[in-house]
């Protein structure tokens, strides 16, 4: 295991959220993929923790972490919004913005 | 107490106060509230002045204390602080006596105004006592001038103190443009004074060409802040403001810190004869002007102002005769019977609600005690021998007895004939003659009226005779000869006074007025400074709004107009779906990630 | 790299988290994509576990696995929009995703690549109670601020949430006012 193995490891996941982020059509669903994105970024920081050496690196996947949870809830708020509001969850349906 | 303790005392007491009513804006509001806040601190000026005279008469010594502003590597750019001297220990106490006596007179004069204005009156006179101790204390020039810039805000605050009146707004204006451009000098020549000298001290001796550019450029600034022609037209219409205003600032102390700032600068005048030279000529042609011109006002208190011009002259003249003391006497006994001819005059328009002359007439019987003040005051006006004006101007006019072909000393003496006829052409209207409608009503205001009036007719009647006292305060020889000059001086008097008596007792009209009002000379100068300022600032002015208007405003509407248009255009970018901003920023990593691997 | 190097309990984590995080983003079932997405974050929890990481790969399993996967579980079945368990994910443009996530992949590896070679063995293993003094002495404020964060964000939600002026009226979909603006 060498840090440039990790690193790839955590490309390849953020490359599948991507991926999926570009494909899906349902709000969950790139909710979902914008978490596997998140994850790979954390990936990346306890790499170079480990590698490096110090604690700084962990302090911050907290912090990402508490971050991703806030983001999940209000996200996850707005999906309901849209819910009500539209009667599904595909993001397609909010395109007000654009008047 | 200290001396240097009772200065600062003098001078921050009326600070006090205005901060005080400018923080706490209910008690500024409540209005009577207010007025006693001014008063204590007035008070408490007077009181530290009065005692400061007593020192001296005791035999204190002049103090001179001073703390470094604004130092730089170890050496004081500037310096604050006090210099109680024999000129402004008395300047002191004329300055406080006046400037209560006036305030007292205001709470009475000032009734019937809201609650709000009253305070804001008050606030401000408070603020102009502590900038007009601020000059009279200051140790330098440069304190002065701090002194100078404030009094001339307070008076420019007062002025338009009715700034609802457009009249009175334009008035304030013009009085901050006029007195401004005059500043101006005194700012070069400050400037001037430190490059040469390297501070700001009055005793400097830096060679007579220096001197005299210092001087001239002081001499700008006094031309304006005291009224001397040319540029006077800002005084009387300053008389815009209350009538208790023009008393205290634009008659009795603050026109007279021109003057002061002269009596200060004395050693730094004595080095320019060619400065003196061009006051002489400018005080005498301005105290004949103005008197001139005070005959043919309708107006009782434009009147008194142009009246304030021409003792302005007088007291110029003298300084540039080289006699620094006859000026500052005159400043003095001139401060008393001024500030009393002008409150006077506001116990008359207070009684009759006009101030014109033509309202006036017969208030002898109603108003006795306004008669007999005003009478005081202008014979001491008049330099009526055993009157505070007539030794004050006596030492004037024999300052310049003998001085540039006696050409001077004869306007002057001409001016003194037309003073004592002007001032009995207004007693005659005003007090004596048939009783108009309007004054039909009138009757004597108050205690707070009244007494002011008491206060000050007991010095325009006896402060000539403390001369010998202020000669020896300020080190000048004085003493009262009978020569020439003040017998012909008392003839002058007498004769204006009998001429007044004469043309106007009868009700009838001097026939040098109607040649006087067809020339209207004043408002010649006026319009010359009218339209010296419609073509140069206007012109710019306008020039500067075409360029505003086409080109800056048109580069912004360009931009504007260019900002709607690739709006427009980027707007179709914009689908609403997520996924495609999603992708907007994945093309953006991309280019991001690009640049990494390129690096 | 030799096969010396070869490293099977790596090797096992890295498929299991990209297998598992394909078909996050490829299940047609919403609740399957969850649970794929659970897999995903086990592993990592995993990969922070051999990183000499304990303490994170805990806070992984409680916080992602426990949490989010609960909470997005609730979405799913919370914006179901018929009453069958089937919450269908429909996908677009596969081709055009597939695109761009491969160059962003290939282009990444390479700079990773460049980067990882700069740093070459592991540092001594910071301890839990290293993280937990730094986490509260260096990063303190930090650490106050994100609990605001937290705080503002469950607010946030709950007052979204309840929300009703957004919601469908019998005639169509509210329209915002703002939305009358024309250019």
């Amino acid at each position: 295991m060498t840090l440039a193995s990790c690193l790839i490891l955590s490309a390849a996941v953020l490359c599948v959220g991507i991926y999926g982020l570009l494909t899906r059509k349902q709000a969950v669903a790139m909710l979902l993929s914008i978490e596997l994105m998140a994850n790979s970024a954390n990936m990346v920081f306890a790499s170079y923790g480990h590698f490096r050496g110090g604690p700084s690196a962990q302090v911050f996947v907290l912090f990402a972490l508490a971050i991703t949870v806030a983001e999940v809830a209000v996200g996850l708020a707005l999906v309901m919004l849209l819910y009500r509001r539209h009667g599904d969850t595909a993001l397609d349906l909010a395109s007000e913005a654009r008047q | 107490m200290s001396a240097v303790t009772l200065g600062l005392i003098a001078t921050f007491a009326p600070l006090a106060a205005a901060l005080l009513l400018w923080a706490l804006v209910p008690l500024r509001h409540r209005g009577a509230p207010a007025a006693w806040v001014t008063l204590l601190g007035s008070v408490i000026a007077l009181a530290a002045s009065v005692k400061l005279v007593i020192d001296r008469l005791g035999g204190a010594p002049d103090v001179r204390t001073t703390i470094p502003w604004i130092e730089e590597r170890g050496r004081a750019m500037a310096e604050l602080g006090v210099q109680l001297d024999g000129v402004s220990v008395p300047m002191l106490v004329i300055v406080c006596l006046v400037a209560l006596c006036v305030q007292l007179f205001s709470v009475a004069y000032m009734h019937d105004e809201p609650p709000r204005a009253f305070g804001r009156y008050f606030t401000l006179h408070a603020l102009f006592l502590f900038s007009m101790n601020v000059v009279v204390v200051s140790p330098n020039l440069l304190q002065l001038f701090a002194g100078w810039e404030l009094v001339g805000l307070t008076s420019y605050l007062l002025i338009g103190f009715y700034f609802a009146k457009p009249s009175a707004a334009q008035a304030a204006v013009k009085a901050f443009w006029m007195t401004k451009l005059a500043d101006m000098g005194f700012l070069f020549g400050l400037l001037v004074l430190y490059v040469n000298t390297g501070g700001f001290e009055w005793t400097a001796v830096p060679g007579t060409a220096i001197a005299t550019w210092v001087t001239a450029l002081l001499f700008l600034a006094v031309v304006g802040k005291s009224a001397q022609f040319p540029l006077h037209i800002w005084l009387p219409d300053a008389m815009e403001g209350p009538t208790p205003v023009s008393a205290l600032l634009h008659a009795a102390t603050m026109v007279a810190a021109g003057v002061f700032l002269v009596v200060r600068a004395d050693p730094l005048f004595a080095q320019a004869p060619a400065t003196r030279e061009v006051m002489l000529w400018i005080g005498a042609s301005t105290a004949v002007f103005a008197a001139g011109l005070a005959l043919v006002q309708k107006d009782i208190k434009k009147v008194l102002a142009f009246s304030t011009c021409s003792q302005l002259g007088y007291m110029v003249a003298a300084l540039g005769a080289g006699q620094a003391f006859a000026g500052f006497f005159h400043l003095g006994t001139h401060a008393f019977f001024k500030a009393l001819l002008f409150l006077a005059a506001g116990s008359v328009i207070h009684a009759v609600h006009s101030n014109s002359l033509d309202d006036m007439g017969g208030l002898r019987k109603k108003l006795p005690l306004t008669t007999a003040a005003f009478v005081i005051g202008a014979l001491s006006l008049a330099g009526v021998p055993g009157f505070a004006g007539f030794f004050s101007k006596d030492l004037v006019l024999g300052a310049l007895e003998g001085k540039a072909s006696w050409v001077p000393w004869a306007m002057l003496m001409g001016s003194a004939f037309l003073t004592a006829f002007y001032m009995g052409r207004v007693v005659i209207k005003a007090f004596w003659g048939a009783e108009s409608e309007k004054a039909a009503h009138a009757h004597e205001g108050g205690l707070a009226m009244t007494g002011p009036l008491v206060a000050l007719a007991l010095p325009s009647l006896g402060a000539g005779f403390l001369g010998g006292w202020l000669a020896t305060q300020v080190r000048a020889e004085y003493h009262l000869h009978l020569g020439l000059t003040p017998i012909a001086a008392s003839a002058m008097a007498l004769l204006g006074i009998g001429a007044a008596i004469m043309v106007f007792g009868k009700g009838g009209q001097a026939p040098l007025v109607g040649t006087l009002e067809k020339l209207d000379a004043f408002s010649l100068v006026d319009k010359t400074w009218a339209g010296a300022y419609r073509i140069g600032l206007l012109g710019v002015s306008s020039l500067a709004g075409w360029i505003d208007r086409y080109l800056i405003d048109g580069l912004m509407n360009f931009t504007g107009w260019a900002a709607l248009e690739g709006g427009a255009s980027a707007r179709k970018l914009q689908t609403g779906l997520v996924r495609d901003y999603a992708m907007l920023v994945v093309v953006g990593v991309l280019v991001l990630v690009l640049i990494g691997v390129l690096r | 790299m030799t096969w010396a190097d070869f490293d099977p309990g790596f090797t096992l984590i890295s498929l299991i988290v990209v297998v598992s995080a394909f078909f996050v983003v490829r299940a047609q079932n919403m609740i399957h994509a969850v649970l794929w997405l659970g897999l995903t974050l086990l592993g990592t929890a995993a990969f922070y576990a051999r990183l000499n990481a304990p303490f994170l790969a805990g806070v992984q399993v409680l916080t992602y696995v426990g949490g989010i996967v609960t909470l997005m579980i609730f979405g799913v079945m919370v914006t179901r929009r018929h009453e069958s368990l089937e919450a269908e994910a429909a996908t677009v443009a596969p081709e055009r995703g597939l695109i761009f996530a491969s160059a962003i992949f290939v282009m990444l590896s390479v700079v990773m690549w460049r980067s990882a070679a700069t740093i070459p063995s592991p540092a001594p293993v910071a301890s839990s109670a290293d993280l937990a003094r730094v986490l509260l002495n260096e990063y303190l404020i930090a650490f106050e601020a994100l609990s605001l964060l937290l705080l503002a964000a469950i607010v946030g939600a709950v007052v979204l949430a309840r929300r009703r002026d957004l919601e469908t009226s019998p005639q169509g979909p509210v329209v915002p006012q703002a939305t009358e603006v024309q250019p």
